[in-house]
């Protein structure tokens, strides 16, 4: 059932009816980026996108929008393409717990049929590379598996880390990047750079769905991504060793990368339309220098298209910002219910909780602050009570609208950390945050007139289902 | 030819189609804007670039460095 690479899954996506072959000509810009942007305005359950007739080019396979609707989501964790939200949430939950599955070494990666090295390296010749949006500065590699070691301890698996991360085309052979610096490749760059060494990266491309999910995760610095991405699909994660890194790499990507982000060194980057909603750029970032490219025969090159929300990246990063940040209050939080945090990759969260006593509300919301997801996202925390479905937008309105008296239940802490492509700061990188405790005061905390609630009456679920069925018969 | 961004009259060709005279891949030596001449208007030419993205010596001389270099450590 899982996927071992992102052909695989491209094929299931088909026999669902969730991928949408363009045949006809298209052109690389606009087209392929504003047909991806179409994929997010068309309503619920968006296909994926599939193009193989570009102006100019000969040989090009784009897939677009893979991650982009609930349905694909579902389908990319093994789930019913029509499994809700908050299930696909609770489900990927209950996988987390099966956290660590070692993965599994294979050594025949269909990468390995083809290599470019040194002065033969030509990124142009592999991939069919073109702008998103208008005011980008480039061409992008916006959904790359970034391998990368920690110099201080390279022998250490679970200090190896796959993440994501914005990638600038600047050259035939050469890249820029942004490394946040909440996320661990900034540590593993900054300790090289205290050597004064150069930092070994491996970037892979086009690769089964949950290493994708994995890569774009908040999870801790000494936690594998691999093993992570082995307990969501159920079966070990397969990888093998790149060739000239040595690093571990996805057994299934289409295109594998190396090379070395150059010690000390930063040039002109962006901008990039970001998920915020909003470009970043004019900021001088690292560089990287390619030294070996592998790839698949016939390689499809995935993106991803960002934007004004909503956009693929929504989609692909919403569960798996939910689900650390369910874990981790929980682990000190029991009382908690769950936790939804796919606005904006978590610069917006809302929390359900029981209250241990009155004021345990707002403490839940100033620890959601301080997860390590939260030290750089998470400026608005809403609490709800355990009765609230986080996920169901009208009922934390109601919450919001009924139990919130806004001079005891806002509360705003001046001067927190955020990452720094928060549009809202003033200083980038530097924000308030604030709780809104919209549950219902428990004692000693003995406010408003809550004693009396209107609740659905008993009959309500047997009447529920009688409803459901004389419709079904009509 | 001069970068639609910065105005820079130096402009490399960085690639160009495999149907050969569809388009090239065009790149800015001083800000690194890089184009496909196929794009439209509001990206290729200086006169539609929209001012907001363009960009001036003195915005690169001013960029912020992210992240920051950290002082070498020594011994
Ligand atoms: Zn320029």
């Amino acid at each position: 059932m899982p996927y071992d690479d992102l052909r695989s899954f491209l094929d299931t996506l088909d026999k669902h009816g969730q991928l949408l072959r363009i045949t006809e000509q298209v052109l690389p810009e606009p087209d392929l980026a504003a047909a991806a942007n179409a994929a997010g305005r068309i309503g619920e359950g968006a296909p994926a996108l599939y193009f193989d007739n570009v102006k100019g080019f000969t040989d090009a396979r784009i897939a677009m929008n893979v991650h982009g609707s609930w349905r694909n989501h579902a389908l990319a964790l093994g789930l019913p393409p029509e499994t809700s939200v908050r299930e696909q949430v609770e489900e990927f939950a209950r996988r987390w717990d099966a956290f660590p599955v070692a993965p599994e070494r294979r050594e025949d990666a269909p990468w390995r049929e083809n290599t470019q090295q040194g002065a033969d390296i030509d990124l142009f010749e592999v991939l069919p590379l073109f702008r998103l949006n208008d005011g980008d500065g480039g061409f992008y590699l916006d959904k790359a598996a970034v391998v990368s070691r920690d110099p201080r301890d390279p022998d250490h698996f679970g200090k190896q880390n796959v993440g994501t991360y914005r990638i600038e085309v600047i050259g035939r052979d050469r890249l820029a990047f942004q490394p946040v610096p909440m996320h661990d490749v900034a540590q593993h760059l900054h300790a090289a750079e205290e050597l004064g060494e150069d930092l070994p990266i491996a970037i892979t491309l086009g690769n089964d769905p949950v290493i994708t999910i994995v890569a774009g995760m908040p999870m801790g610095y000494d936690q594998s991504e691999y093993e992570m991405a082995g307990a969501l699909r159920g079966a070990p994660a397969p990888i093998a060793t790149a060739p000239l890194t040595g690093f571990d790499v996805p057994w299934g990507s289409e295109v594998v990368i190396e090379g070395v982000v150059e010690s000390r060194k930063r040039q002109i980057e962006g901008p990039f339309g970001e998920f915020t909603g909003h470009y970043s750029g004019g900021r001088r970032m690292p560089t990287i220098r390619i030294d070996r490219v592998s790839y698949r025969t016939d390689p499809v090159f995935e993106s991803l298209y960002l934007g004004m929300p909503w956009t693929e990246v929504d989609y692909l990063v919403g569960p798996n910002t939910c689900v650390p940040l369910l874990k981790q209050l929980r682990a000190e939080f029991p009382e908690v219910q769950a936790v939804n945090a796919m606005y904006t990759h978590g610069l917006a969260v809302i929390v359900s909780t029981k209250k241990r006593y009155g004021g345990f509300a707002k403490a839940v919301g100033m620890r959601a602050m301080t997860t390590p997801h939260g030290l750089g996202y998470v400026t608005q925390v809403i609490v709800v009570d355990e009765d609230v479905d986080p996920f169901d937008l009208p009922q934390v309105m109601w919450a919001m609208s009924a139990k919130v008296n806004p001079q005891d239940d806002v509360i705003i802490v001046p001067n927190l950390s955020v990452m720094a492509l928060a549009p809202a700061a003033n200083t980038p990188g530097i924000t308030s945050k604030m709780i809104i405790d919209a549950t219902t005061p428990v004692a000693p905390d003995n406010r408003g007139h809550f004693d009396t609630p209107v609740r659905d009456l008993p009959e309500t679920p047997e009447w529920t289902d009688r409803l459901r069925a004389l419709l079904a018969a009509r | 030819m001069i970068c639609p961004r910065c105005a820079h009259d130096t402009v490399d060709t960085v690639t160009t189609s495999p149907v050969p005279g569809v388009w090239d891949v065009l790149q800015c030596v001083r800000c690194l804007y890089m184009w496909r001449t196929t794009e439209p208007d509001r990206r290729t030419r200086r006169e539609a670039y929209p001012v907001e993205f363009r960009m001036t010596q003195a915005d690169i001389d001013a960029a912020p460095e992210v992240p920051v270099v950290p002082p070498l450590r020594v011994g």
